[in-house]
Protein backbone atom coordinates (compact mmCIF):
# COMPACT_ATOMS: atom_id res chain seq x y z
CA UNK A 1 0.00 0.00 0.00
CA UNK A 2 1.23 3.06 -0.99
CA UNK A 3 0.25 6.64 0.67
CA UNK A 4 1.93 10.30 0.26
CA UNK A 5 0.48 12.72 2.95
CA UNK A 6 -0.60 15.57 0.87
CA UNK A 7 -3.48 18.46 0.89
CA UNK A 8 -3.45 21.02 4.07
CA UNK A 9 -5.74 20.42 6.95
CA UNK A 10 -9.44 20.84 6.56
CA UNK A 11 -9.99 24.19 7.14
CA UNK A 12 -12.73 25.22 10.38
CA UNK A 13 -15.20 26.49 7.75
CA UNK A 14 -15.25 23.55 6.31
CA UNK A 15 -15.93 22.07 9.34
CA UNK A 16 -18.58 24.44 10.62
CA UNK A 17 -19.86 23.41 7.37
CA UNK A 18 -21.18 19.78 8.01
CA UNK A 19 -21.42 20.73 11.49
CA UNK A 20 -24.14 23.15 10.75
CA UNK A 21 -25.57 20.81 8.20
CA UNK A 22 -25.53 17.66 10.84
CA UNK A 23 -27.21 19.75 13.32
CA UNK A 24 -30.11 21.16 10.83
CA UNK A 25 -30.91 17.35 9.59
CA UNK A 26 -31.11 16.75 13.51
CA UNK A 27 -33.44 19.10 14.30
CA UNK A 28 -35.76 18.36 10.99
CA UNK A 29 -36.01 14.65 12.58
CA UNK A 30 -36.82 15.95 16.00
CA UNK A 31 -39.55 18.11 14.57
CA UNK A 32 -40.84 15.19 13.01
CA UNK A 33 -40.80 12.85 15.84
CA UNK A 34 -42.09 15.35 18.35
CA UNK A 35 -39.03 14.57 20.55
CA UNK A 36 -37.77 17.38 22.90
CA UNK A 37 -34.07 16.20 22.25
CA UNK A 38 -32.91 15.88 19.11
CA UNK A 39 -32.41 11.49 17.87
CA UNK A 40 -29.28 9.99 17.76
CA UNK A 41 -27.62 10.36 14.41
CA UNK A 42 -28.34 6.66 13.23
CA UNK A 43 -32.30 7.18 13.28
CA UNK A 44 -31.81 9.79 10.31
CA UNK A 45 -32.58 8.98 7.01
CA UNK A 46 -29.41 9.36 4.62
CA UNK A 47 -29.93 8.88 0.80
CA UNK A 48 -26.08 8.56 0.28
CA UNK A 49 -26.48 8.49 -3.99
CA UNK A 50 -28.60 11.37 -5.50
CA UNK A 51 -28.36 14.04 -8.42
CA UNK A 52 -29.07 17.46 -8.45
CA UNK A 53 -29.87 18.64 -12.03
CA UNK A 54 -27.25 20.43 -14.33
CA UNK A 55 -27.82 24.05 -15.26
CA UNK A 56 -27.82 23.68 -19.16
CA UNK A 57 -31.75 22.09 -18.19
CA UNK A 58 -34.45 25.06 -18.69
CA UNK A 59 -35.83 23.47 -15.78
CA UNK A 60 -33.39 22.63 -13.52
CA UNK A 61 -34.04 24.71 -10.97
CA UNK A 62 -37.90 23.42 -10.46
CA UNK A 63 -36.37 19.86 -10.89
CA UNK A 64 -34.26 20.21 -7.69
CA UNK A 65 -36.69 21.68 -5.69
CA UNK A 66 -39.20 18.79 -7.15
CA UNK A 67 -36.52 16.07 -6.00
CA UNK A 68 -36.08 17.68 -2.18
CA UNK A 69 -39.94 18.10 -1.94
CA UNK A 70 -40.18 13.99 -2.55
CA UNK A 71 -37.40 13.57 -0.52
CA UNK A 72 -39.00 15.33 2.26
CA UNK A 73 -42.02 13.07 1.58
CA UNK A 74 -40.96 9.97 1.63
CA UNK A 75 -38.81 10.75 4.89
CA UNK A 76 -35.31 11.23 3.34
CA UNK A 77 -33.81 13.42 6.06
CA UNK A 78 -30.84 14.58 3.60
CA UNK A 79 -29.63 13.90 0.17
CA UNK A 80 -25.84 13.35 -0.35
CA UNK A 81 -25.88 14.89 -3.75
CA UNK A 82 -23.26 15.23 -6.68
CA UNK A 83 -23.95 16.86 -10.61
CA UNK A 84 -22.52 15.64 -13.69
CA UNK A 85 -21.69 16.96 -16.50
CA UNK A 86 -23.73 16.05 -19.86
CA UNK A 87 -20.81 14.84 -21.64
CA UNK A 88 -17.84 12.94 -20.25
CA UNK A 89 -15.13 13.09 -19.90
CA UNK A 90 -15.64 15.96 -18.19
CA UNK A 91 -13.13 19.12 -18.45
CA UNK A 92 -11.99 20.49 -15.43
CA UNK A 93 -14.27 23.68 -15.96
CA UNK A 94 -17.04 21.06 -16.28
CA UNK A 95 -16.29 19.45 -13.27
CA UNK A 96 -15.60 22.81 -11.74
CA UNK A 97 -18.93 24.20 -12.41
CA UNK A 98 -20.83 21.37 -11.72
CA UNK A 99 -19.21 21.64 -8.06
CA UNK A 100 -20.23 25.15 -7.88
CA UNK A 101 -24.15 24.61 -8.29
CA UNK A 102 -24.00 21.88 -6.03
CA UNK A 103 -22.38 24.43 -3.12
CA UNK A 104 -25.24 26.80 -3.76
CA UNK A 105 -27.71 24.11 -3.32
CA UNK A 106 -26.48 23.18 -0.20
CA UNK A 107 -26.75 26.47 1.11
CA UNK A 108 -30.06 27.20 -0.09
CA UNK A 109 -31.26 23.93 1.56
CA UNK A 110 -30.22 24.79 4.56
CA UNK A 111 -28.35 21.50 5.72
CA UNK A 112 -30.55 18.99 3.97
CA UNK A 113 -28.41 18.95 0.70
CA UNK A 114 -24.85 17.38 1.03
CA UNK A 115 -22.42 17.74 -1.64
CA UNK A 116 -20.50 15.39 -3.42
CA UNK A 117 -17.55 16.69 -5.34
CA UNK A 118 -17.68 15.75 -8.81
CA UNK A 119 -13.89 14.79 -11.08
CA UNK A 120 -12.45 13.10 -13.43
CA UNK A 121 -9.40 11.77 -12.57
CA UNK A 122 -8.28 12.49 -15.98
CA UNK A 123 -7.78 16.00 -14.83
CA UNK A 124 -4.67 15.37 -12.96
CA UNK A 125 -3.62 17.50 -10.36
CA UNK A 126 -6.66 19.93 -11.44
CA UNK A 127 -9.22 17.10 -10.11
CA UNK A 128 -6.61 17.17 -6.76
CA UNK A 129 -6.94 20.72 -5.99
CA UNK A 130 -10.38 20.81 -6.53
CA UNK A 131 -11.30 17.77 -4.19
CA UNK A 132 -9.19 19.97 -1.43
CA UNK A 133 -10.98 23.27 -2.42
CA UNK A 134 -14.15 21.68 -1.63
CA UNK A 135 -13.91 18.91 0.89
CA UNK A 136 -11.63 20.76 2.40
CA UNK A 137 -13.16 24.26 2.48
CA UNK A 138 -16.36 24.21 1.69
CA UNK A 139 -17.83 21.27 3.71
CA UNK A 140 -18.46 18.76 0.93
CA UNK A 141 -18.53 15.61 2.66
CA UNK A 142 -17.09 13.48 0.04
CA UNK A 143 -15.78 12.73 -3.90
CA UNK A 144 -17.47 11.48 -6.94
CA UNK A 145 -16.24 9.31 -9.22
CA UNK A 146 -17.95 8.39 -12.41
CA UNK A 147 -16.85 6.30 -15.35
CA UNK A 148 -13.98 8.54 -17.05
CA UNK A 149 -11.73 5.83 -15.81
CA UNK A 150 -11.54 2.90 -14.01
CA UNK A 151 -11.19 3.25 -10.30
CA UNK A 152 -8.03 0.98 -10.00
CA UNK A 153 -6.17 2.70 -12.68
CA UNK A 154 -3.10 4.68 -10.99
CA UNK A 155 -4.83 7.76 -12.71
CA UNK A 156 -6.63 8.03 -10.05
CA UNK A 157 -5.06 7.00 -7.08
CA UNK A 158 -3.90 10.53 -6.33
CA UNK A 159 -7.36 11.78 -5.95
CA UNK A 160 -8.25 8.22 -3.51
CA UNK A 161 -5.21 10.10 -1.74
CA UNK A 162 -6.76 13.13 -1.15
CA UNK A 163 -10.05 11.71 0.07
CA UNK A 164 -8.25 9.37 2.24
CA UNK A 165 -6.06 12.60 3.48
CA UNK A 166 -9.43 15.02 4.40
CA UNK A 167 -11.31 11.63 5.68
CA UNK A 168 -14.00 12.21 2.69
CA UNK A 169 -16.61 9.78 1.91
CA UNK A 170 -15.91 8.62 -2.37
CA UNK A 171 -18.77 7.15 -3.91
CA UNK A 172 -17.87 5.37 -7.15
CA UNK A 173 -19.86 4.53 -10.04
CA UNK A 174 -20.28 1.13 -10.84
CA UNK A 175 -22.16 -1.79 -12.32
CA UNK A 176 -21.34 -5.17 -13.61
CA UNK A 177 -23.23 -6.38 -16.97
CA UNK A 178 -22.65 -9.18 -19.18
CA UNK A 179 -23.31 -7.38 -22.66
CA UNK A 180 -21.24 -4.24 -22.89
CA UNK A 181 -22.47 -0.75 -22.01
CA UNK A 182 -22.41 1.22 -24.99
CA UNK A 183 -20.60 4.38 -24.02
CA UNK A 184 -19.04 2.98 -20.62
CA UNK A 185 -16.12 1.20 -21.93
CA UNK A 186 -14.39 2.28 -18.38
CA UNK A 187 -17.34 1.37 -15.83
CA UNK A 188 -16.11 -0.11 -12.71
CA UNK A 189 -17.44 -2.66 -11.20
CA UNK A 190 -17.50 -4.80 -7.42
CA UNK A 191 -14.18 -6.43 -8.59
CA UNK A 192 -12.46 -3.48 -9.09
CA UNK A 193 -13.48 -1.51 -6.62
CA UNK A 194 -12.31 -4.30 -4.55
CA UNK A 195 -9.07 -4.65 -6.31
CA UNK A 196 -8.80 -0.72 -5.36
CA UNK A 197 -9.86 -1.09 -1.98
CA UNK A 198 -6.70 -3.77 -1.10
CA UNK A 199 -4.53 -0.56 -1.98
CA UNK A 200 -6.26 1.90 0.04
CA UNK A 201 -7.98 -0.40 2.70
CA UNK A 202 -8.34 3.27 4.77
CA UNK A 203 -10.69 4.60 2.09
CA UNK A 204 -14.27 4.84 2.69
CA UNK A 205 -15.08 3.25 -0.60
CA UNK A 206 -18.89 3.64 -1.52
CA UNK A 207 -19.83 0.98 -4.72
CA UNK A 208 -22.50 2.71 -6.73
CA UNK A 209 -26.06 1.73 -7.28
CA UNK A 210 -26.49 -2.03 -6.75
CA UNK A 211 -29.78 -2.35 -7.85
CA UNK A 212 -28.76 0.49 -11.43
CA UNK A 213 -25.36 -1.72 -11.75
CA UNK A 214 -26.13 -4.82 -13.69
CA UNK A 215 -26.02 -8.49 -12.12
CA UNK A 216 -26.51 -7.76 -8.43
CA UNK A 217 -26.07 -11.55 -7.32
CA UNK A 218 -22.05 -10.99 -8.82
CA UNK A 219 -21.35 -7.39 -7.52
CA UNK A 220 -22.48 -8.67 -3.98
CA UNK A 221 -20.51 -11.68 -4.04
CA UNK A 222 -17.20 -9.41 -5.66
CA UNK A 223 -17.51 -7.86 -2.49
CA UNK A 224 -17.41 -10.29 -0.37
CA UNK A 225 -14.01 -10.35 0.85
CA UNK A 226 -13.53 -6.78 0.37
CA UNK A 227 -14.38 -5.51 4.19
CA UNK A 228 -13.78 -1.87 3.77
CA UNK A 229 -15.70 -1.11 1.06
CA UNK A 230 -19.76 0.12 1.14
CA UNK A 231 -22.14 -0.66 -1.60
CA UNK A 232 -25.22 1.30 -1.90
CA UNK A 233 -28.37 0.37 -2.91
CA UNK A 234 -29.51 2.64 -5.23
CA UNK A 235 -31.28 1.91 -8.56
CA UNK A 236 -34.10 1.68 -10.44
CA UNK A 237 -34.20 -2.24 -10.37
CA UNK A 238 -36.93 -3.72 -8.60
CA UNK A 239 -35.81 -7.35 -8.26
CA UNK A 240 -36.91 -9.03 -4.99
CA UNK A 241 -34.65 -10.05 -2.72
CA UNK A 242 -31.47 -7.55 -3.13
CA UNK A 243 -30.93 -6.26 0.16
CA UNK A 244 -31.12 -10.01 1.95
CA UNK A 245 -28.94 -10.71 -0.57
CA UNK A 246 -26.49 -8.49 0.55
CA UNK A 247 -26.91 -8.42 4.29
CA UNK A 248 -26.62 -11.45 4.18
CA UNK A 249 -22.91 -11.57 2.08
CA UNK A 250 -21.88 -8.61 3.30
CA UNK A 251 -22.90 -8.07 6.77
CA UNK A 252 -25.64 -4.76 7.58
CA UNK A 253 -23.09 -2.77 8.29
CA UNK A 254 -21.83 -2.29 4.84
CA UNK A 255 -24.52 -1.25 3.33
CA UNK A 256 -25.46 2.27 2.64
CA UNK A 257 -29.46 3.66 1.70
CA UNK A 258 -29.91 5.52 -1.69
CA UNK A 259 -31.90 6.15 -4.57
CA UNK A 260 -30.08 7.38 -7.76
CA UNK A 261 -33.02 8.71 -9.76
CA UNK A 262 -35.52 6.46 -8.71
CA UNK A 263 -36.98 7.72 -5.29
CA UNK A 264 -39.85 5.76 -4.46
CA UNK A 265 -38.25 2.09 -5.62
CA UNK A 266 -35.25 3.54 -3.61
CA UNK A 267 -37.61 3.74 -0.25
CA UNK A 268 -39.73 0.93 -0.90
CA UNK A 269 -36.96 -1.65 -1.26
CA UNK A 270 -35.77 -0.89 2.06
CA UNK A 271 -39.71 -0.67 3.33
CA UNK A 272 -39.68 -4.52 1.69
CA UNK A 273 -36.48 -5.70 2.99
CA UNK A 274 -37.18 -8.41 5.98
CA UNK A 275 -34.82 -7.35 8.32
CA UNK A 276 -34.74 -6.20 11.28
CA UNK A 277 -35.75 -2.44 12.51
CA UNK A 278 -32.19 -2.42 13.99
CA UNK A 279 -31.16 -3.38 10.82
CA UNK A 280 -32.82 -1.37 8.93
CA UNK A 281 -32.75 1.52 10.49
CA UNK A 282 -28.46 1.06 9.74
CA UNK A 283 -28.98 0.90 6.16
CA UNK A 284 -31.19 3.79 6.25
CA UNK A 285 -28.58 6.12 7.42
CA UNK A 286 -26.82 4.90 10.85
CA UNK A 287 -24.22 3.79 8.57
CA UNK A 288 -23.86 6.50 6.24
CA UNK A 289 -24.17 9.26 9.13
CA UNK A 290 -21.34 7.18 10.83
CA UNK A 291 -19.28 7.94 8.16
CA UNK A 292 -20.22 11.31 7.29
CA UNK A 293 -19.02 11.57 10.95
CA UNK A 294 -15.87 10.88 9.95
CA UNK A 295 -14.90 13.44 7.56
CA UNK A 296 -11.71 15.19 8.76
CA UNK A 297 -12.74 18.82 10.43
CA UNK B 1 -59.90 -5.19 -2.22
CA UNK B 2 -56.67 -5.26 -4.06
CA UNK B 3 -56.46 -8.07 -7.62
CA UNK B 4 -52.51 -8.38 -8.18
CA UNK B 5 -52.91 -8.42 -12.27
CA UNK B 6 -48.63 -8.90 -12.29
CA UNK B 7 -47.76 -12.81 -10.47
CA UNK B 8 -45.77 -15.44 -11.39
CA UNK B 9 -45.03 -18.94 -9.84
CA UNK B 10 -41.87 -19.84 -10.36
CA UNK B 11 -39.20 -20.93 -11.18
CA UNK B 12 -37.08 -18.50 -13.37
CA UNK B 13 -34.32 -19.79 -15.17
CA UNK B 14 -31.82 -17.06 -14.83
CA UNK B 15 -32.14 -16.25 -11.23
CA UNK B 16 -33.43 -17.87 -8.02
CA UNK B 17 -36.51 -16.33 -6.83
CA UNK B 18 -37.80 -16.02 -3.41
CA UNK B 19 -41.24 -17.88 -2.38
CA UNK B 20 -42.22 -18.60 -6.03
CA UNK B 21 -44.55 -21.80 -5.57
CA UNK B 22 -48.27 -21.31 -4.64
CA UNK B 23 -48.03 -21.48 -0.99
CA UNK B 24 -45.17 -18.88 -1.07
CA UNK B 25 -46.70 -16.55 -3.33
CA UNK B 26 -49.83 -16.51 -0.81
CA UNK B 27 -47.91 -16.12 2.21
CA UNK B 28 -46.55 -12.98 0.56
CA UNK B 29 -50.15 -11.47 -0.73
CA UNK B 30 -51.21 -12.58 2.75
CA UNK B 31 -48.60 -9.95 4.52
CA UNK B 32 -49.03 -7.21 2.11
CA UNK B 33 -52.98 -7.14 2.03
CA UNK B 34 -53.28 -8.41 -1.28
CA UNK B 35 -56.60 -10.11 -1.72
CA UNK B 36 -56.16 -11.46 -5.25
CA UNK B 37 -53.20 -12.24 -7.97
CA UNK B 38 -53.46 -13.06 -12.17
CA UNK B 39 -50.52 -15.84 -12.03
CA UNK B 40 -48.56 -17.26 -15.00
CA UNK B 41 -45.70 -19.32 -15.21
CA UNK B 42 -42.26 -17.92 -15.15
CA UNK B 43 -41.13 -21.42 -16.53
CA UNK B 44 -42.54 -20.75 -19.74
CA UNK B 45 -41.03 -17.68 -20.49
CA UNK B 46 -37.96 -19.59 -21.41
CA UNK B 47 -39.95 -22.85 -22.53
CA UNK B 48 -39.87 -23.83 -25.93
CA UNK B 49 -43.03 -26.00 -25.78
CA UNK B 50 -44.80 -23.51 -23.31
CA UNK B 51 -47.73 -25.68 -22.61
CA UNK B 52 -46.09 -28.26 -19.92
CA UNK B 53 -45.42 -24.86 -18.00
CA UNK B 54 -49.38 -23.66 -18.03
CA UNK B 55 -50.16 -27.80 -16.87
CA UNK B 56 -47.96 -27.35 -14.27
CA UNK B 57 -49.58 -24.27 -13.23
CA UNK B 58 -53.06 -25.09 -13.17
CA UNK B 59 -52.00 -28.17 -11.18
CA UNK B 60 -49.89 -25.60 -8.72
CA UNK B 61 -53.43 -23.03 -8.12
CA UNK B 62 -56.08 -25.88 -8.27
CA UNK B 63 -58.43 -25.55 -5.20
CA UNK B 64 -57.06 -21.89 -4.52
CA UNK B 65 -59.35 -20.33 -7.56
CA UNK B 66 -60.54 -17.81 -4.46
CA UNK B 67 -57.16 -16.11 -4.59
CA UNK B 68 -55.44 -17.08 -7.85
CA UNK B 69 -56.44 -16.06 -11.26
CA UNK B 70 -54.75 -18.67 -14.11
CA UNK B 71 -52.92 -16.89 -16.88
CA UNK B 72 -51.75 -18.50 -19.68
CA UNK B 73 -48.48 -18.03 -21.67
CA UNK B 74 -49.07 -18.99 -25.24
CA UNK B 75 -46.82 -18.91 -28.26
CA UNK B 76 -48.26 -17.93 -31.37
CA UNK B 77 -44.63 -18.95 -33.32
CA UNK B 78 -45.03 -22.24 -32.03
CA UNK B 79 -46.65 -25.57 -33.42
CA UNK B 80 -49.90 -25.73 -31.99
CA UNK B 81 -51.18 -23.04 -30.14
CA UNK B 82 -54.72 -23.21 -31.20
CA UNK B 83 -54.89 -26.29 -29.56
CA UNK B 84 -53.09 -25.13 -25.93
CA UNK B 85 -55.23 -22.21 -26.07
CA UNK B 86 -58.25 -24.64 -26.28
CA UNK B 87 -56.97 -26.90 -23.54
CA UNK B 88 -55.95 -23.62 -21.17
CA UNK B 89 -59.65 -22.89 -21.16
CA UNK B 90 -60.67 -26.07 -19.93
CA UNK B 91 -58.12 -25.84 -17.33
CA UNK B 92 -59.72 -22.90 -16.46
CA UNK B 93 -57.59 -20.16 -17.60
CA UNK B 94 -58.65 -16.45 -17.54
CA UNK B 95 -56.30 -14.53 -19.46
CA UNK B 96 -52.83 -14.97 -21.80
CA UNK B 97 -49.57 -13.51 -21.22
CA UNK B 98 -47.94 -13.05 -24.16
CA UNK B 99 -43.87 -12.51 -24.83
CA UNK B 100 -43.09 -11.60 -28.48
CA UNK B 101 -39.49 -10.57 -27.57
CA UNK B 102 -38.30 -13.94 -25.41
CA UNK B 103 -39.98 -16.24 -28.53
CA UNK B 104 -39.19 -14.84 -31.38
CA UNK B 105 -42.20 -12.85 -32.93
CA UNK B 106 -43.54 -9.65 -33.79
CA UNK B 107 -46.84 -8.25 -32.54
CA UNK B 108 -47.74 -7.41 -36.06
CA UNK B 109 -47.12 -10.85 -37.58
CA UNK B 110 -49.89 -12.51 -38.86
CA UNK B 111 -49.79 -15.35 -35.87
CA UNK B 112 -49.62 -13.07 -32.84
CA UNK B 113 -52.79 -11.19 -34.24
CA UNK B 114 -54.67 -14.44 -34.98
CA UNK B 115 -53.91 -15.95 -31.06
CA UNK B 116 -55.24 -12.07 -30.56
CA UNK B 117 -58.34 -12.89 -32.10
CA UNK B 118 -58.78 -16.39 -30.84
CA UNK B 119 -58.48 -14.77 -26.93
CA UNK B 120 -61.05 -11.92 -27.65
CA UNK B 121 -63.13 -14.70 -29.22
CA UNK B 122 -62.92 -16.63 -25.71
CA UNK B 123 -62.87 -13.18 -23.31
CA UNK B 124 -59.34 -13.64 -22.32
CA UNK B 125 -57.45 -10.65 -21.56
CA UNK B 126 -53.96 -10.18 -22.99
CA UNK B 127 -51.36 -9.25 -20.60
CA UNK B 128 -48.18 -7.51 -22.23
CA UNK B 129 -44.83 -7.95 -19.92
CA UNK B 130 -42.83 -4.87 -21.50
CA UNK B 131 -39.69 -6.70 -20.17
CA UNK B 132 -38.97 -9.56 -17.70
CA UNK B 133 -35.99 -7.89 -16.11
CA UNK B 134 -34.06 -5.40 -16.30
CA UNK B 135 -32.10 -5.60 -19.78
CA UNK B 136 -28.54 -4.72 -17.82
CA UNK B 137 -29.31 -7.83 -15.36
CA UNK B 138 -29.34 -10.31 -18.19
CA UNK B 139 -27.16 -13.56 -18.60
CA UNK B 140 -24.96 -13.94 -21.07
CA UNK B 141 -27.30 -16.00 -22.80
CA UNK B 142 -29.77 -13.41 -23.35
CA UNK B 143 -30.02 -10.64 -24.72
CA UNK B 144 -33.29 -10.09 -25.13
CA UNK B 145 -35.25 -6.51 -25.84
CA UNK B 146 -38.06 -4.56 -23.93
CA UNK B 147 -41.18 -5.12 -26.37
CA UNK B 148 -41.46 -1.20 -27.96
CA UNK B 149 -44.31 0.44 -27.03
CA UNK B 150 -45.14 1.70 -30.37
CA UNK B 151 -45.45 -1.97 -31.36
CA UNK B 152 -47.87 -2.24 -28.48
CA UNK B 153 -49.75 0.86 -29.57
CA UNK B 154 -49.76 -0.57 -33.40
CA UNK B 155 -51.46 -3.60 -31.72
CA UNK B 156 -54.46 -2.16 -29.63
CA UNK B 157 -55.06 0.30 -32.43
CA UNK B 158 -55.24 -2.83 -35.15
CA UNK B 159 -57.42 -4.78 -32.35
CA UNK B 160 -59.95 -2.79 -30.71
CA UNK B 161 -62.38 -5.34 -29.36
CA UNK B 162 -59.26 -6.68 -27.86
CA UNK B 163 -58.70 -6.40 -23.80
CA UNK B 164 -54.75 -5.72 -23.30
CA UNK B 165 -53.02 -5.54 -20.35
CA UNK B 166 -49.67 -3.81 -20.33
CA UNK B 167 -47.39 -4.76 -17.77
CA UNK B 168 -43.66 -3.75 -16.48
CA UNK B 169 -43.53 -0.60 -18.56
CA UNK B 170 -42.26 2.93 -18.58
CA UNK B 171 -42.75 6.06 -20.47
CA UNK B 172 -46.49 5.61 -21.82
CA UNK B 173 -46.88 9.26 -20.97
CA UNK B 174 -44.73 10.37 -24.12
CA UNK B 175 -46.56 8.09 -26.29
CA UNK B 176 -49.77 7.66 -27.70
CA UNK B 177 -50.74 5.38 -24.96
CA UNK B 178 -51.02 7.85 -22.46
CA UNK B 179 -53.06 10.36 -24.62
CA UNK B 180 -56.72 10.39 -23.88
CA UNK B 181 -58.59 9.71 -27.35
CA UNK B 182 -55.00 8.47 -29.47
CA UNK B 183 -56.09 4.86 -29.14
CA UNK B 184 -59.04 2.86 -28.60
CA UNK B 185 -59.52 2.57 -24.31
CA UNK B 186 -58.81 -1.17 -24.93
CA UNK B 187 -56.15 -1.35 -22.22
CA UNK B 188 -55.31 -1.18 -18.94
CA UNK B 189 -51.47 0.38 -17.67
CA UNK B 190 -50.18 -1.32 -14.82
CA UNK B 191 -48.39 0.66 -12.40
CA UNK B 192 -44.81 -0.68 -10.95
CA UNK B 193 -42.70 0.33 -13.69
CA UNK B 194 -43.95 3.50 -14.14
CA UNK B 195 -42.11 6.29 -12.12
CA UNK B 196 -43.99 7.82 -8.86
CA UNK B 197 -42.34 11.16 -7.24
CA UNK B 198 -41.11 13.34 -8.38
CA UNK B 199 -41.37 12.98 -12.02
CA UNK B 200 -45.02 11.04 -11.30
CA UNK B 201 -45.95 9.29 -14.33
CA UNK B 202 -48.55 7.58 -12.80
CA UNK B 203 -49.84 10.52 -11.89
CA UNK B 204 -49.61 11.90 -15.16
CA UNK B 205 -51.34 8.99 -16.28
CA UNK B 206 -54.22 8.98 -14.06
CA UNK B 207 -54.92 12.45 -15.29
CA UNK B 208 -54.24 12.20 -18.66
CA UNK B 209 -56.15 8.70 -19.04
CA UNK B 210 -58.66 8.63 -16.10
CA UNK B 211 -58.93 6.33 -13.47
CA UNK B 212 -60.48 3.25 -15.69
CA UNK B 213 -56.96 2.69 -17.34
CA UNK B 214 -54.72 1.88 -14.37
CA UNK B 215 -54.29 -1.26 -12.74
CA UNK B 216 -52.42 -2.83 -9.51
CA UNK B 217 -49.58 -5.24 -9.99
CA UNK B 218 -46.55 -5.91 -7.79
CA UNK B 219 -44.49 -8.27 -10.15
CA UNK B 220 -43.80 -10.70 -7.66
CA UNK B 221 -41.80 -12.72 -6.81
CA UNK B 222 -39.69 -10.95 -9.17
CA UNK B 223 -40.08 -7.52 -7.48
CA UNK B 224 -40.63 -6.07 -4.16
CA UNK B 225 -44.90 -5.95 -3.91
CA UNK B 226 -43.69 -2.79 -1.92
CA UNK B 227 -42.43 -0.77 -5.19
CA UNK B 228 -46.25 -1.30 -6.36
CA UNK B 229 -47.80 -0.65 -2.70
CA UNK B 230 -45.67 2.41 -2.37
CA UNK B 231 -46.54 4.53 -5.44
CA UNK B 232 -49.87 3.25 -4.80
CA UNK B 233 -49.77 5.13 -1.39
CA UNK B 234 -47.94 8.44 -2.89
CA UNK B 235 -50.52 8.69 -5.79
CA UNK B 236 -52.94 11.75 -5.27
CA UNK B 237 -56.13 10.34 -5.95
CA UNK B 238 -59.40 9.49 -4.34
CA UNK B 239 -60.52 6.51 -2.91
CA UNK B 240 -63.19 5.30 -5.81
CA UNK B 241 -60.36 6.08 -8.24
CA UNK B 242 -57.87 4.05 -6.10
CA UNK B 243 -60.40 1.22 -5.71
CA UNK B 244 -60.60 1.23 -9.51
CA UNK B 245 -56.69 1.10 -9.84
CA UNK B 246 -56.71 -1.68 -7.32
CA UNK B 247 -59.23 -3.88 -8.43
CA UNK B 248 -62.58 -2.92 -10.31
CA UNK B 249 -60.62 -1.89 -13.61
CA UNK B 250 -58.88 -5.53 -14.17
CA UNK B 251 -61.49 -7.73 -11.86
CA UNK B 252 -64.21 -6.32 -14.83
CA UNK B 253 -62.10 -7.47 -17.60
CA UNK B 254 -61.23 -11.13 -15.71
CA UNK B 255 -64.90 -11.49 -14.82
CA UNK B 256 -64.81 -11.17 -10.61
CA UNK B 257 -67.51 -8.92 -10.32
CA UNK B 258 -67.34 -7.20 -6.96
Amino acid sequence: MTQRPIGEAPSRRAFLARSAALAATARLAAASTGAEDPPAPKSLVIDCHAHLHHHSSPSWEASDEALVAAAERVGIDRLCCSILTPKRPATADGFRECNGWVLDAMRRHDGRVLGYCYVNPGAGAEAVDEVKRRVGDEGFVGVKLYNERFCDDPIVFPVIEAAIELGAVILHHAGHVHHPLPGQPFISDGGRLATLARRYPEAKLICGHLCGGGDWEWTIKALRHAPTVYLDTSGSVPDDGVVEAAVAALGVDRLLFGCDLSRTTGVARLRAAEISDEDRAKILGGNMARLLEGVRR
Amino acid sequence: MILDVNAYLGPFAFRALRRDDAPGLLSRMDAKGIDRAAVSSALAITYRNVQPANERLAADVRGRDDRFIPIAVLNPAYAGWEDDLRACRDLGFRGLRIYPKWHGYSLSDPACLDLVDAATEAGMPITIPIRVEDVRNQALLTDVAEVPLAEIAALVAARPKARFVLLNGVGFINGPLGRAGALPDNYLIEISRPTSIPTDEVGRLLTALGPGRLAFGTGMPFQYPDIALLKLELLRASDADKARITWGNAAAWLGLGG
